[in-house]
């Protein structure tokens, strides 16, 4: 049992809670799903839940947390890490140790249980995540998705009744975070656990939701209840407005007004075998969409490789990128993706003749020129600030390209209004929030580069309604003539906002043609450790032929599209 | 750095982290304060037969070695054109280039730098080449009785270096975008450091502090004593170890000594 009561706690370098009056009861064996838009506190009442607030994060609480009858705030910390453990969302922050077996027997050790005792926890813990044959393997060696399951079993192997994970998919590659999934939905089923979930991949997880928990932007508790109620037409529009993450299903039921609103894949294709009986299998939307534009090339990538030392990390690649297309680079983590965008905007050094931008060939071309035309977009975007306000990011960039500084003012209005920055002007950058920060990234890098925008994970970290707010800027960038590169894990984006899209599996280009085109692929997403959309996937189980919302939308309102 | 580890389980492997470090202690000593070309050749020659029957193949043995090697060659050409002439006046010239007379004194004295450069190298990679740091720690905090939070620091350090080494090359690639250009020289690094310090503190601290709960949460700390699974032992083979490695720069001594081919070490001359 958790009882938390009016608990408020604000970090001592801030003047507003993070968490503000929280009332929440989960009982044993139940599965909450904790949503809210980016920077909500959900991060904040994970840690309080299990103690770490206060006792290895300092900060102002008032209210209680009672885990299990015992108060966090007056057990010792050793205690409670017994009760209830948290995985974090970087795989590589929490392992602590060098090897898989001193990373299962590190909080053991710590609790001083005898070594024949530890032993035998290790065994089970391992087995548990099905990873018994890793037990000697060092912890550079992992997977993404294995060392969140090394850190789950670190965790399960000190016993506690309740886990919570904080976003434990977010580094995860498609498979990877398929991989967690179904390490969660294996405990569930034992029923053994508590389990606490911060995530938004939510359509992977709706089956082992219980109850879904909602905090404001202000982390003030909003909604509370079954996720039939939380989602349905009602709430909707706030949630949206909130930016919190919603399954895709019921943000199509919330779009064609479909009722009871569905959570679930499951329940989707129920619903819609139920209302629409006349959505005839084998039914297809006309393929006149998403059509790639038929432009000049701006990109050519022509027999590109690429090693660090013996590990070859890109293999003979070709690749043309039309003028105003948008392109989605996906793959495996470590299957080239990076690597291959960057060698397009010149970020690394692409041998001479393989790599050509607007015509130039980016090997031989001095970096200030090439500048002009390709900018890239680093995944961090505090990595790409170099000065200390907003507006002088802009300012550098512009005086970079050498705009006569008569224009140079003008032009940084100009941008901060379109990036709706206008009120940060004199702020330092490292302090603006997620997604302003992301805007001010692609901001600077325009101001220089006019031709393409090559992008690594645009969405990484941010809200729904701040990561849909970033993809419709870069739409309308790609309006404006500017081609469009990204990199992503989010199949969903790439089936929204791609025109094409390029899979990478072990440095070699597999695919490369439209999202749709892949999407029918399924052995091919299977090794490239891709998935398909939740959308897509609710296409397939019932036979028809729709990818996007769009599809879906067209599919089901064919009338109502005509009339508009 | 880990995957140059020689295979688990090797001899030397099983040596204690400990013993090994001892062993070598003598032999650097005595490697640093020699004075001729033979000691650093013998003592370099023991570090690498001993490595070698400790279970170190030869191919990550040429791997480790050579480096370590080219640096005697360095010594060898560089002496004769840095050493101070008078004193080196009274040995026989070997040939002269225009006006450099390479003289065998010269030569000697970069053999003998080389050569004790060298030793040194071979020496420490008897203890680098095979030892795990999580064993090394473990040896530290069970048998030193360094505390366990200090040698966690070390282990923190071992996971944590190539992170920040990997998010300094992502910054500088990242301003590189920017067109940030700092420029050569020492200024420009001053530029390119100040530049980097914000966002890579803000990066090592985001770090340190989730690491810092991790560890937290998994009861780091809680209790004045910790047990461990892994008991670092000392076995009947850490004595042999150590007597044999130490008979062996014994005799070393000993041989050059009866063939007259010991210079006196450099603090018995001071002296």
């Amino acid at each position: 049992m958790i009882h938390v009561t009016q608990l408020s706690i604000r970090y001592y370098s801030r003047r507003r809670p993070a968490v503000h009056d929280v009332n929440l009861q989960v009982r044993d064996g139940e599965c909450v799903l904790l949503l809210g838009p980016s920077g909500c506190g959900k991060s904040t009442l994970a840690l309080a839940l299990n103690g770490l607030i206060p006792h290895s994060l300092e900060a102002e609480l008032s209210g209680s947390v009672v885990l299990d009858g015992l108060d966090t705030q007056r057990t010792p910390l050793a205690q409670l890490t017994q009760r209830a453990g948290l995985v974090l969302q970087d795989p590589e922050a929490q392992l602590v140790t060098l090897q898989v077996e001193d990373e299962i027997a590190f909080g053991l050790e710590n609790l001083c249980l005898p070594p024949a005792t530890i032993h035998q926890r290790i065994g089970e813990a391992l087995a548990a995540v099905h990873l018994s044959h890793l037990r000697h393997t060092p912890v550079w060696a992992l997977s993404g998705g294995q060392k969140q399951r090394v850190a789950l079993a670190s965790l399960l192997a000190m016993r506690p009744r309740t886990l919570i994970f904080d976003e434990p998919t977010a580094h995860l590659d498609p498979r990877g975070a398929h991989m967690v999934f179904e390490q969660i939905a294996e405990l569930r089923r034992l029923g053994q656990h508590t389990l606490i979930l911060i995530e938004h991949r939510l359509d992977a997880l709706m089956d082992l939701v219980d109850r879904v928990v909602v905090l404001d932007a202000d982390g003030r508790p909003l909604l509370d209840g079954c996720p039939c109620k939380v989602f349905d037409h009602t709430n909707a529009p706030h949630l949206h407005r909130l930016g919190v993450w919603m399954p895709q299903v019921s943000l199509l039921a919330h779009r064609l007004g479909l009722r009871p609103v569905p959570f679930t894949l499951a329940g989707a294709r129920q619903l819609l075998a139920e209302q629409r009986p006349k959505l005839a299998r084998g039914a297809s939307i006309a393929r006149t969409a998403n059509a790639a534009p038929h432009g000049p090339l701006v990109v050519r990538v022509q027999g590109l490789s690429c090693a660090y030392g013996s590990h070859v990390v890109l293999r003979d690649i070709h690749l043309d990128v039309q003028a105003g297309e948008c392109l989605a680079i996906v793959g495996a983590n470590g299957a080239g993706k990076t690597t291959l965008a960057k060698h397009i905007a010149g970020i690394a050094t692409p041998p001479p003749g393989r790599v050509f931008v607007c015509g130039l060939d980016v090997a031989q071309t001095p970096a200030k020129q090439l500048m002009r035309h390709v900018g890239f977009v680093f995944q961090n975007p505090e990595h790409q600030f170099v000065t200390s306000s907003v507006a002088d990011e802009l300012r550098y960039s512009l005086r970079h390209a050498q705009h006569p500084p008569a224009h140079v003012e003008a032009q940084v209005q100009t941008l901060l209004a379109r990036f709706k920055l206008e009120r940060y002007a004199n702020v330092n950058p490292f302090t603006l929030s997620h997604g302003e920060k992301r805007r001010l990234s692609v901001a600077a890098i325009l101001a220089t580069a006019r031709d393409v925008l090559v992008l690594d994970e645009p969405t990484f970290g941010q809200d729904q309604q701040t990561g849909y707010a970033i993809m419709q800027m870069l739409r309308d960038l790609q309006r404006e003539g500017c081609t469009i590169i990204f990199t992503t894990h989010d199949m969903t984006l790439v089936a929204e906002y791609a025109d094409r899209v390029a899979v990478l599996q072990g440095g070699r280009l597999v695919f490369h043609d439209t999202p749709r085109e892949l999407f029918r692929q399924g052995e091919l997403l299977h090794r490239a450790n891709l998935d398909m959309p939740p959308l897509r996937q609710l296409a397939e189980a019932l036979g028809v032929g729709a990818t996007t919302l769009e599809d879906w939308v067209q599919l089901l309102q064919p009338t109502e599209i005509a009339a508009a | 750095m880990m995957t140059a580890l020689a295979p688990p389980g090797s001899r030397l492997q099983r040596v204690n982290p400990l013993v090994k470090l001892l062993a070598i202690v003598p032999p650097v000593t005595l490697a640093m304060l020699s004075n001729d070309p033979y000691l650093p050749s013998a003592l370099a020659l023991l570090a690498v037969l001993t490595l070698w029957i400790g279970g170190v193949s030869l191919r990550q043995l040429v791997r480790a070695v050579l480096p370590a090697a080219a640096l005697i060659l360095f010594f060898l050409v560089s002496y004769p054109l840095v050493i101070r002439r008078e004193l080196v006046l009274d040995t026989p010239v070997i040939f002269s280039l225009g006006g450099l007379e390479v003289r065998w004194g010269a030569l000697q004295a970069g053999a003998k730098a080389g050569l004790r450069i060298f030793a040194l190298v071979t020496l420490t990679l008897v203890f680098s080449l095979t030892t795990d740091g999580a064993a090394f720690v473990r040896a530290l905090v069970q048998q030193a009785r360094l505390p366990y939070r200090v040698g966690f620091a070390f282990i923190a350090a071992f996971r944590f270096l190539p992170l920040i080494q990997q998010e300094v090359s992502v910054i500088r690639a990242a301003h590189r975008a920017r067109g940030v250009d700092d420029g050569p020289g020492p200024l420009g690094l001053f530029r390119r450091v100040r530049r980097m310090a914000v966002p890579l503190l803000a990066s090592a601290i985001r770090q340190a502090e989730r690491a810092a709960l991790a560890m937290d949460g998994r009861a780091f700390g809680a209790f004045p004593q910790r047990t461990w699974l892994h008991r670092a032992h000392f076995t009947y083979a850490d004595p042999l170890f150590l007597a044999a490695f130490w008979l062996s720069v014994a005799a070393i001594l000993w041989g050059l000594g009866q063939l007259g081919l010991l210079a006196p070490l450099v603090i018995v001359q001071r002296l």
